[in-house]
């Protein structure tokens, strides 16, 4: 008998403790005041996405500490945005598992996340099932939006408009430099990434008048890219559009070079194009190719340098285009909580719908505001496409399109000039 | 009819590379009769010796082979002398000894990861270097230089390494200890000097493949993966054990790759690939050129 209280007093006290180091970090939110609005955040902090939730993390410390500095949100009395973060680990059940705890434990006033969209998809129903306002800075699955769901919004383009705005760059170009272009050429990785690419184009070639003279599916672990490089030059295409991963996107560039083949433009679609060493390893093949991206350092958008520069010298990197999301995310909350007043989230929500933002310092992105559709998703937001050239300091990715964000002084080279 | 002419030639240059990243596979496995499974990592610590002795000194990229194929042949040598033979002594008694191919695969990890670990995961290749997308024109046909380079390469070796087995003493105490190592050690041959011999020039070989395609071919640590799959199949097919049956089951891999995207799509040539790697073991399973028996 006495061996078994021991064992039922030391069972207690782990249970203690176990609720007490629960507890504990919870607690601060006893001490805050009662003028603030709290945004839960729910992204990867730890797990495969880590890097880019602590990107996420970071663009939105910085946009919040700016918030705050310049006297919070005035028509809530000044009040300040306290930001909380959960570690979904890219896990949907995590991700659902934080949202409760945010809602029910920690009474957010807002949710924001969750870069994954695996992550965002599930969190989104919960955000629902209580009526909270969920943003969404970045994740790119169409289905997030598409599910009638009245508190969710999105800032980033979705998946689908990668190859719209890959298709509207082509038309925009074609205008601009008085080019017809007829015969397309699809060469792409043969993963779910490249095919659903390719799937997309066909559709989009059919719908701009364009005829597709191929469509080539390749392995992304080919040793030779000859074969496929032949056939690009036999079926003779204007402009050919890619889908690659890094060592293939290197060896396509140069096989592409080595044969001569001629065409007006290349279309890549990032990825292997857009890897840190594809300049360096495809050197001078790479010019002119052009590579649709999130958002580019270079953009054209009054703030974005002294944005980058102030981004960079905190946390030692550039920003990335899911850092830029995540950073006019806040200034989007900012905005909506001024015009609601109010910290019912119903009343939150209401003003997130009606958002029509076009400047404010948020406004760093490429394309030039943020209003959301009935689905909840920004109508306005698009990609950038960027041109790889040598303006003498080296190759660089020099932004072009949209046009209000092309570098200052740039001008595309289209089509392709012969080497 | 010239499309068809090009890629067959095509085919034959990149095959014949294939069959020469396997001629160390293949010799290994007939005097150890280990399959092993480091032989990518070897290739690709080969192409970085390339890559760093071409930046370094500025040569051009074949003269980098008086530098990586002693470099690599003894780095094959006391890879075998000091990891691989100590478990091969453990395991005398056995005939095909497993845990040697686990080592194999052990150090196949362990140089990938300290690749990346050194190099990071970089793409690397030689910008400046005189072979670079150099292309010969023949009318409306184009044959890539540095393959060309390559094909000679690969003949030239395949028959050197055959010349050695044949003629050299110790090519001979090479082929009579893959062919019973008991009877050949009792005539006096120090087994395991041979295996560390033949590791090494297994190696070496692998090191003068990497020579081969450092010029128009991307150094990642990961790359070894893509042509050791690539090399089992070609060893397989070719007959493992067997110099030529290398060589020749590279240049039919290569073929089937070069002219099979032309009448479908590229991913269907790995199909092909496979499906004839499978028909080949169904049918004649000590490969198309290799010996029926088996020591």
């Amino acid at each position: 008998m006495k061996t078994n209280f021991k064992f039922w007093g030391k069972l207690i006290a782990i249970f203690a403790i176990i609720t007490f180091l629960a507890v504990l970090p919870q607690s601060p939110s006893v001490w805050a005041t009662d003028n603030v609005v709290k945004v839960g955040n729910i992204i990867p902090l730890s797990g495969p996405s880590a890097s880019v939730g602590q990107q996420g993390k970071n663009a939105r410390e910085m946009a919040v500490e700016e918030i705050n500095a310049a006297g919070g949100i005035k028509s809530l009395g000044g009040a300040k945005l306290e930001m909380v973060y959960a570690d979904s680990e890219s896990k949907p059940e995590k991700g659902v598992a934080e949202a409760e705890r945010f809602i029910n434990t920690e009474k957010v006033n807002v949710l924001t996340g969750c870069w994954n969209s695996a992550v965002s998809y599930p969190t989104s129903a919960v955000a629902e099932r209580y009526g909270i306002p969920f943003i969404v800075p970045v994740s790119v699955a169409d289905k997030i939006t598409e599910q009638g769901f009245k508190n969710v919004f999105r800032i980033a383009a979705k998946d689908s408009w990668w190859t719209r705005d890959q298709f509207a760059f082509l038309k925009d170009m074609e205008k601009e430099f008085n080019t017809k272009v007829e015969k397309l050429a699809f060469v792409y990785e043969n993963g779910d990434w490249g095919k659903g690419f390719a799937g997309q184009w066909k559709a989009l070639a059919e719908k701009g008048g364009y005829k597709v003279v191929l469509d080539e599916p390749y392995p992304s672990t080919s040793t030779d890219l000859s074969p496929v490089v032949q056939k690009i030059k036999r079926a003779r295409p204007d402009v050919l559009m890619l889908v690659s991963n890094a060592a293939d996107a290197i060896l396509l560039t140069n096989t592409l070079a080595e044969y001569k083949v001629k065409l007006k433009a290349i279309i890549a679609s990032g990825g292997g194009h857009a890897d840190p060493s594809f300049l360096k390893a495809a050197g001078k093949n790479g010019q002119y190719l052009f590579d649709i991206v999130e958002w580019e350092t270079d953009v054209n958008k009054p703030g974005a340098k002294e944005a980058n520069a102030k981004y960079n010298a905190k946390y030692g990197s550039n920003l990335t285009g899911e850092a830029v999301d995540a950073y006019l995310a806040m200034y989007v909350l900012k905005d909506a909580l001024e015009r609601a007043g109010s910290l019912d989230p119903a009343k939150i929500r209401q003003a997130l719908a009606t958002t029509n933002l076009t400047g404010g310092p948020g406004m760093i992105v490429g394309y030039d505001a943020v209003e959301f559709d009935e689905t909840g998703q920004n109508k306005h937001a698009a990609l950038v496409m960027v041109q790889i050239n040598d303006l003498g300091k080296g190759l660089e990715r020099i932004t072009v399109w949209p046009k209000s964000a092309r570098r200052g002084g740039y001008k595309p080279i289209f089509p392709m000039p012969k080497k | 009819m010239i499309y068809i002419l090009e890629d067959a030639i095509n085919g034959v240059l990149m095959g014949s590379i294939y069959g020469l990243t396997a001629l160390g596979l293949t010799l290994i496995f007939g005097v150890l009769k280990v399959i092993n499974f480091a032989h990518g990592s070897l290739l690709m610590v080969g192409m970085y010796a390339a890559y760093w002795a071409i930046i370094l000194t500025g040569v051009h990229p074949y003269v980098a082979l008086i530098i990586v194929a002693p470099v690599m042949y003894l780095f094959g040598y006391y890879l075998q002398d000091i990891v691989i033979k100590p478990i091969f002594k453990a395991e005398k008694d056995v005939r095909e000894p497993i845990t040697v191919i686990i080592v194999t695969t052990g150090v196949w990890y362990i140089l990938d990861n300290l690749t990346l670990l050194i190099f990071g995961p970089t793409y690397r290749n030689i910008q400046d270097n005189p072979l670079k997308g150099k292309m010969l024109e023949i009318g409306e046909m184009f044959i890539s230089v540095p393959k060309l380079w390559g094909f000679v390469t690969a003949v030239v070796t395949a028959a050197a390494v055959y010349w050695f087995l044949q003629k050299t003493r110790m090519g001979r105490a090479i082929r009579a200890t893959s062919l019973d190592r008991e009877a050949a050690s009792l005539m006096g041959i120090n087994q395991f000097k041979v295996y560390n011999v033949a590791f090494g020039i297994g190696t070496a070989t692998a090191g003068i493949a990497a020579v081969t395609l450092v010029p128009f071919y991307n150094i990642f640590p990961s790359v070894g993966v893509l042509f050791d799959i690539k090399g089992f199949i070609i060893v397989v097919l070719g007959g493992l054990g067997s110099i030529g049956g290398a060589i020749l089951g590279g240049i039919i891999i290569g073929l089937i790759e070069s002219i099979a995207p032309q009448f479908m799509t590229a991913t269907w040539t790995e199909a092909i690939v496979y499906g004839l790697f499978l028909v080949v073991l169904f049918v004649k399973p000590s490969g198309l050129f290799g010996v029926k028996y088996d020591w």
